[in-house]
């Protein structure tokens, strides 16, 4: 059967590192990180060392509120009471990330509602609503919660949203599989348009964040307490001990190459392959020598028919602690270093924060901005490299040249692992 | 934007059932004469608060544009198709009434509570302990065109519902009734034979669904026919777009006759009164008594020649 090509032709973004994507271009290239100081919270209000002090959250937009009618955003959005009411915060972040790709695409409102045009999507839920309506359950009576208590909260809130306010006609589905999620979206939207099951698929991500979101990594020890925030997220550094949690929403359009023609677009890549693997090892740390990930750097590659030694750029997954990082240091050798290859590796989290179920399509927006506007985003925050990164080509400034065949990586609890494969056009 | 709920969380606690603070908050976004308006009613009960609260949370829902509507005092105008409400609005908006009036309404009262009128007389009701037995039974127009022996392109009734010895229906004028075309050329008006038709239609949905209790045998639908009318005066012309809201009364039935009265609006402006439409039905029986009724509707069809219409 005779495949399709895919291409990325419409990119929308809520992130602390900017709104839009101009703005995020220039985050990155200046490597500007976005975090926001979280203030301390009950018990630990007198015992600083044990509070988490930055968190990664969108600016201009308020959200805090379990009342959507008490939140704020832009005022270039305009959004009516009853699509506003079924949102939970990271639905208003990604909502807005949508309506800037499918500008962004410059499709009209039939290239968006028709049998041909599907939706993916990832979050993780929202933890604050759910606390908040079972809390009103409990007191007040089930009768007396929000009739959107469900649809705003749980896991899959962001395909019934936009599906619905899309009115999208085609494919949806939302993903589950912790931070490797978006990956998956994207991934499987790949298969939809390059298997002629759909002709456009939009893949739309989102993370909540708050003390509800944020604060339960706290016991897993997986956040960075430290008071410099440039400290608080170092991938690769050897003094990196957790990370920044970040939330907002991305949106990314793909379309198949019948349709990049017909509408006349210029796409920012081309998504070429993917691949996919578990680790079956632990619930949640990442296989110690990255066995997962090799698989799904190997597959990605068979999928994408490319050798290792073609990929110039690397945007890994490493969050800033101390096993996944080194975890996914291994597989990179593993596939790159043992082979003679020294692809440039960044890890962009180190300004953007750690947007789990978010983090591959925020990813993915970056490696298809840095393919279409020439530049390759450096690694921020390193002082002094983990020397058992030295063999990795790890770059810490941006360069002014677009990477030709990119890869991105993400890992997820339970150990399941992601690589995207992209191209510049 | 860091997160001020963290530092508010550890004192705020949840709701109290029943609070000031609760009713409060559940009224924040109403206007002020509203929550006035439900802390009065907390301690007085007194019944004639009951409307500014219950509109004033319905505003509280509305965009700029349809809250003027409801302020024109019209009860039949109907929450979902008149003001854009849709059903999980419906749903916050009862909650509040509930909170507000610490009454508690049903899913299948719900159900039936389609108007501004049915949910002030619901909750009239509610707090005077009048547990009406005659209770609103609401029926879309799936249901209405599958007991009709009219059906399209001759049914005028797009919704009913039946309370006792009366019933209230719809019909928007679509504009692609047929008829429309000649009536008149270049200049399409809802002919007013058509009107007293839709009354007769809503006639036969009652019934036919909920007959009155003079009636002891069923009826059969294949056999009701329109007979006469009486004292019809038409006082607006309406056009496509115009919503006809109906209302009949059983006035006497006498097997095999039933006589209502019946008006119609349009946005609260009456538009047709028909003081005695009569129509003429026949119970399902065995065959014996087919041969033994006085009555012949043919007779009477004609009659409806002789109404007095006046356009």
């Amino acid at each position: 059967m005779e495949r399709k090509r895919v291409f990325i032709t419409g990119l929308g973004v809520v992130s602390s590192i900017g709104n839009d994507t101009a703005i995020l271009v220039e985050s990155l290239r200046n490597l500007k990180h976005g975090f926001k100081a979280f203030p301390p919270y009950h018990p630990y209000k007198d015992d600083p060392a044990a509070l988490v002090k930055w968190i990664s959250a969108p600016s201009d937009f308020e959200v805090d509120s379990t009342d959507f009618e008490d939140w704020k955003y832009p005022s270039r959005y305009k959004i009516r009471r009853e699509v506003l009411r079924g949102f939970a915060p990271h639905g208003l972040y990604t909502y807005c990330a949508m309506k800037q790709a499918l500008e962004d695409a410059a499709l009209e409102e039939e290239d968006i509602s028709n049998y041909e045009t599907g939706i993916y999507t990832s979050s993780g839920g929202s933890p604050r609503l759910l606390c908040n309506n079972m809390e009103r359950m409990r007191e007040i009576g089930a009768t007396r919660c929000s009739p959107t208590g469900i649809v705003s909260a749980i896991a899959g809130t962001l395909s019934f949203n936009l599906v619905a306010n899309f009115k999208i006609l085609g494919n949806s589905c939302g993903f589950s599989s912790a931070c490797a999620s978006s990956g998956h979206a994207l991934g499987y939207a790949y298969d939809d348009v390059s298997l002629g099951r759909q002709s456009r698929m939009f893949v739309a991500a989102g993370e909540d964040v708050n003390f509800e979101s944020v604060i339960p990594f706290t016991g897993m020890r997986a956040l960075s307490l430290e008071v410099d925030p440039t400290r608080a997220s170092c991938p690769f550094d050897e003094k990196r001990n957790g990370f920044v949690c970040a939330g907002g929403g991305a949106a990314l359009v793909l379309e198949n190459e019948d349709e990049v023609e017909r509408r006349g677009s210029t796409p920012y890549a081309e998504l070429v392959g993917w691949g996919q693997s578990s680790d079956g090892h632990n619930v949640a740390i990442s296989h110690p020598e990255g066995s997962g990930l090799i698989r799904a750097l190997s597959n990605a590659f068979r999928s994408a028919g490319i050798e290792a030694g073609e990929v110039d750029y690397i945007n890994a997954h490493a969050t800033s602690t101390l096993i996944g990082d080194a975890s996914e240091g291994k597989a990179l050798d593993k596939i790159f270093t043992s082979q003679g290859y020294r692809p440039k590796v960044s890890s962009t989290k180190a300004i953007t924060g750690h947007g789990l179920s978010l983090a591959s399509a925020l990813e993915a927006t970056i490696v298809s901005l840095a393919m279409k506007e020439g530049f390759t985003p450096g690694s921020a925050h390193i002082q002094n490299l983990d020397p058992q990164f030295e063999k990795l080509n790890i770059i810490r400034e941006t360069e002014t040249t677009a990477p030709k065949l990119a890869i991105s990586n993400s890992s997820g609890f339970g150990g399941a692992n992601v690589t995207l494969v992209f191209r510049g056009v | 934007m860091p997160d001020q709920t963290t530092i508010t969380r550890e004192v705020g606690g949840a709701p109290v059932p029943g609070s000031e603070e609760l009713l409060r908050d559940t009224l924040k976004r109403c206007s002020p004469e509203t929550l006035t308006a439900a802390l009065e009613y907390r301690v007085s009960g007194e019944v004639s608060l009951v409307p500014t609260i219950v509109l004033g949370i319905v505003e509280r829902f509305l965009d700029p544009d349809v809250a003027s509507k409801l302020q024109s005092g019209d009860d039949s105008i109907q929450f979902m198709e008149d003001l854009g409400m849709d059903s999980l609005t419906m749903i916050e908006a009862i909650m509040m009434v509930e909170e507000a009036l610490g009454v508690s309404i049903k899913n299948d009262e719900l159900m039936n509570l389609r108007s501004v009128g049915d949910l002030k007389e619901f909750i009239n009701d509610k707090i005077l302990g009048l547990s009406s037995e005659e209770t609103k039974e609401f029926f879309p127009v799936d249901q209405v065109a599958s007991i009709m022996p009219q059906q399209v392109p001759f049914l005028f009734l797009e919704q009913a519902t039946l309370e006792g010895r009366s019933a209230i229906g719809r019909y928007p004028i679509s504009g692609q009734e047929a008829f429309l075309e000649g009536h008149f050329k270049g200049n399409p008006v809802f002919p007013a034979s058509i009107m007293l038709e839709a009354l007769g239609q809503l006639a036969v949905f009652l019934l036919l669904k909920k007959p009155p209790q003079e009636i002891e045998s069923a009826i059969d639908s294949s056999e009701i026919y329109f007979t006469g009318v009486d004292g019809v005066r038409c006082h607006r012309i309406c056009k496509p777009g115009d919503v006809l809201d109906m209302k009949i009364q059983v006035k006497r039935v006498r097997e095999p006759i039933a006589i209502f009265s019946g008006t119609i609006t349009v946005n609260g402006e009456k538009a047709v009164v028909a003081e005695e439409i009569t129509l003429a039905f026949k119970a399902e029986t065995s065959p014996a008594d087919l041969n033994g009724n006085g009555s012949d509707p043919a007779s009477q069809v004609n009659g409806e020649n002789g109404s007095s219409v006046h356009l």
